[in-house]
């Protein structure tokens, strides 16, 4: 008896303590997973949906909206598309169902991104585009460069340049995209007007340098003489620059892009690119993040597209820019 | 007999689907479709002459407006400008009169009354300063942002097509000239010289 209240009682007792373990470890689990949903409660979440994270200008359009979100008290997560609207759509699945209160969405495609936009709306969840537009009414609001405006001035700029005759090649982004057509709109609008500049290649490089890079020598093969380059995209432009030098044409053909990146800006500084238009994702990110948090707070009158000014870059007032926007 | 009845069956559902396949429509139907999407032309047009006459009135003078930028730009941005989209860049409704000093191929000079040298524009017209300078055209009434750029290019067709040739073919050095006109102004890199004014409105004084 003396043996078993011992040795033996403490062992049974341990025994039953082990059966229950497993229930333990569930009940911890369990706390922890409680724990975690009140700290996601205190600070609600919005998510960042962009395109593509291969690209600086996106990069930084993501992080500066996250970054904003972040100020104002959520909690921001980025997900990155890759140019792909099934990932996109599994992005939004996510988003909806870990009840994220807001989506700031940067689309892939102008039609194939839609149905995404619908699904947040049904589930309740806003959606706020940033720079790049979907073809519905159903997004709350969105922000985007005026493509077609900025590329009137860099029409007019090289109408100015060629004086109104020459010939000359021209690199669009991403065919599903608006921009790429409001871009190449907007230039049109105004160079068309010049019957003595002649357009002898429209082909398109995806926003991608090095695609453009490969675009553009095999043009210079069929077209040697060209004397201006118009590109949808700063990267693009490079890409096309690239592709003069190696040509050896660079210091005669005129290139012109859009956005206002970093290498660009440098090249016009160092006389490669004769133009950029200024895009300003900051105002585009923080409007988005901004309008996101005054639907939560239960504002819902938004206007369905805002449009945000570019600006033109050229040699004369480079030094007044950096990259993606203003210097102070 | 239960051959010719098969055939015929046969015949009877090819003829329906036929039928059903293709159908037709009147032109003249299909234009009023068409009649039914935005029209930028009919827009700048209604706009030309119901709307922009009141902006015209409503025009600063050149140089109370050079004057307000040079004491408080900022006060003359709110005051006086306008714009549709978000930015530093705003767009002014001027008016004025002044002595042509030079005439080029792209550009008449003047000198303003209050001596300030300014560019009429008379080639390159293109760009939203009329359309927004007016202060007339809101982004509520359109569903599409490329429809209120096309409002633009009709504007500035307007102007190129109507305004500008006889004005052209007068102009001369030594001239007088009463002057309407939208110029565009960036708050945050503010630029007083080579102002240029996109004209509305032009009348020569021999």
């Amino acid at each position: 008896m003396a043996l078993y209240k011992v040795i033996l009682k403490p062992i049974d007792k341990f025994m039953g303590m082990r059966r229950l373990f497993p229930i333990l470890l569930l009940l911890l689990v369990f706390v922890a997973c409680r724990n975690n949903n009140n700290t996601a409660g205190q600070r609600p979440k919005i998510a960042v949906v962009v395109s593509t994270l291969n690209n600086p200008w996106f990069v930084f359009l993501a992080q500066t909206a996250a970054a904003r979100v972040k100020e104002l008290g959520y909690e921001p997560r980025i997900f990155d598309s890759q140019n792909n609207t099934a990932l996109e759509t599994d992005h939004f699945d996510d988003a909806i169902a870990s009840g994220y209160k807001a989506i700031l969405f940067n689309p892939t495609d102008a039609n194939g991104s839609v149905v995404n936009v619908n699904k947040a709306k049904a589930a309740g969840v806003p959606v706020f585009c940033m720079d790049r537009e979907v073809n519905s009414p159903a997004p709350t609001s969105q922000i985007l460069s005026d493509s077609y405006s900025g590329c009137v001035e860099l029409g007019k700029l090289f109408v100015k340049t060629l004086h109104q005759k020459g010939t000359y090649v021209e690199l669009l982004g991403l065919v599903a995209d608006n921009n790429t057509w409001n871009r190449s709109k907007g230039f049109h609008s105004v160079v068309d007007e010049y019957p003595g500049l002649k357009m002898v290649a429209q082909q398109s490089a995806d926003f991608d340098r090095n695609k453009a890079m490969d675009v553009m020598q095999s043009v210079l093969q069929a077209h040697p003489d060209i004397d201006a380059v118009f590109c949808g995209n700063d990267a693009m432009a490079m890409g096309a620059y690239q592709a003069l030098v190696a040509a050896g044409k660079a210091n005669k053909v005129k290139v012109l892009g859009f956005d206002g990146a970093e290498d660009a800006v440098q090249a016009i500084k160092d006389g490669k690119i004769l133009a950029t238009a200024m895009q300003f994702p900051k105002i585009m990110a923080q409007t988005a993040a901004n309008d996101a948090d005054e639907y939560i707070k239960g504002k819902r009158d938004f206007p369905a597209k805002i449009p945000v000014a570019v600006e033109m870059v050229t040699p004369s007032n480079v030094n007044e820019y950096i990259a993606y926007g203003k210097k102070n | 007999m239960n051959k010719a009845f098969k055939y015929g069956l046969w015949l009877v559902v090819l003829v329906l689907l036929a039928f059903k396949s293709v159908y037709f429509k009147k032109l003249s139907d299909v234009k009023k479709t068409d009649a039914g999407a935005f029209r930028p032309d009919a827009y700048a047009q209604n706009f030309w002459k119901t709307k922009l006459p009141a902006a015209e009135a409503k025009a600063v003078d050149i140089d109370q407006l050079l004057a307000t930028l040079k004491n408080n730009p900022h006060s003359a941005f709110q005051t006086y400008g306008h714009v549709i989209a978000i930015g530093s860049t705003r767009f002014f409704m001027v008016k004025g009169h002044g002595k042509v000093t030079d005439v080029t191929p792209d550009e008449v000079i003047l000198n303003t009354a209050g001596s300030a040298p300014v560019q009429l524009a008379t080639t390159y017209v293109f760009g939203n300063a009329v359309r927004d300078a007016s202060g007339m055209v809101q982004i509520t009434e359109f569903s599409n942002t490329i429809d209120l750029s096309n409002v633009s290019g009709e504007i500035d067709k307007i102007i190129r097509k109507e305004v500008l040739p006889p004005f052209k073919q007068a102009v001369k050095k030594g001239d007088n000239v009463d002057f309407i006109g939208a110029i565009a102004l960036n708050e945050a890199h503010l630029n007083l010289s080579n102002l240029e004014i996109i004209p509305v409105n032009l009348k020569l004084q021999k």
